[in-house]
């Protein structure tokens, strides 16, 4: 079956959060908050209490759900789910890495960095002079 | 002499591809990097507020849980296929649209009436233009005041100025994760291009199979 011709659209998305509570409550004061009829949030706030399980399932949801366009997660939120982050390969919702009050932002550990840093790596370049 | 300029053709277009995916992993490190700086304000202002209204005034625990919508979202352009996006898909940010007034009320917006190049005017005209842009603006600066105190009302009637200067801080971190989010885009797009052409190398280079 030949593929469907592709339509240029433009549609409106939300900025969902996996972060600290100083960083989801600064992002709410900009106004990116939304709350469905179903209590269902496009954040979650992260603390001490917060199981890797629950932020997994929270990363899983918002790269599902239709009307999302970005993932904001702090940098060791995504490293509690490494593997998970670095699975994730879609262009939308594009996942956006961003530092906390206590962890700064570390480009060795970008998931998107990770994956096309491939071209620079010794095998790469082996493998092209072969 | 004509494979060789194809030739050299062919590897000016390569080395372009290449150069266009290390600027765009050059650009997407600069704003990520610039980022740092406006959150740590940010938060620096909210603790700031915290200690003068108080820490469960200022905290997750004010939070409006009651079904409301994004006053500030993203418009996104991109091809859909099969139900997906695919190329490159590009991302603006809309601030402080009203759930009465659907149309953005962000600032960056500058009304048609400014925009429009006239090669002969009248001074009349301009002036009335000129009213009729300013009327405008103050109609949206207006409806983003309102929305701003909108979102501030969570914490309570009389916040902290403090609190007001990190929503500043947090506006303008969101500005540059919209810039991060397309250059991510342009650099994943890039970076596709790149690898697509060193497949194609090695398969010119390793001949069909017999």
């Amino acid at each position: 079956m030949a593929g469907r011709a592709q339509i240029a659209t433009k549609s409106s998305a939300l900025i969902a959060m996996i972060a600290d509570e100083d960083t989801v409550t600064g992002f709410l004061l900009a106004g990116v908050g939304n709350v469905d009829l179903r209590r269902k949030t496009n954040y979650l706030i992260v603390d001490s209490k917060t199981t890797v399980k629950a932020i997994e399932d929270a990363f899983k949801e918002f790269t599902t759900r239709e009307d999302i366009a970005v993932v904001l997660i702090s940098q060791y939120v995504a490293n509690m789910i490494r593997f998970l982050a670095d699975s994730y390969n879609k262009p939308v919702p594009a996942i956006l890495e961003i530092p906390s009050k206590d962890h700064p932002y570390d480009p060795a550990h970008d998931s998107v960095l990770s994956r096309v840093k491939y071209l620079f790596s010794a095998e790469s370049v082996a493998s092209g002079r072969r | 002499m004509a494979e060789g300029a194809g030739g050299a053709a062919a590897n000016g277009g390569s080395d372009e591809k290449v150069l266009d995916f290390l600027d765009s992993v050059d650009s997407y490190l600069t704003t990520m990097e610039s980022l740092a700086p406006i959150l740590r304000q940010g938060w620096f202002d909210l603790a700031s507020a915290r200690h003068s209204m108080g820490v469960f005034r200022v905290s997750s625990a004010s939070l409006d849980l009651k079904d409301h919508s994004a006053s500030t979202y993203l418009q996104m352009v991109g091809h859909e296929s099969d139900d997906s996006f695919v190329g490159q898909p590009s991302f603006s940010l809309c601030k402080w649209a009203s759930a009465d007034n659907k149309s953005c009320c962000s600032e960056e917006e500058i009304p048609d009436s400014q925009l429009r190049h006239r090669g002969t005017s009248r001074l009349s005209e301009n002036q009335e233009q000129n009213s009729n842009g300013d009327d405008s603006l103050k109609t949206v600066d207006d409806l983003v005041k309102k929305e701003r105190a909108k979102t501030l009302s969570v914490f309570g009637t009389l916040v902290s100025p403090k609190l007001r200067t990190a929503q500043l801080s947090f506006e303008t971190a969101l500005e540059v994760l919209v810039e991060a989010a397309n250059i991510r885009s342009s650099m994943l797009s890039a970076y596709s291009q790149v690898q697509k052409q060193m497949e194609d190398t090695r398969e010119g280079e390793i001949g069909p199979i017999p």
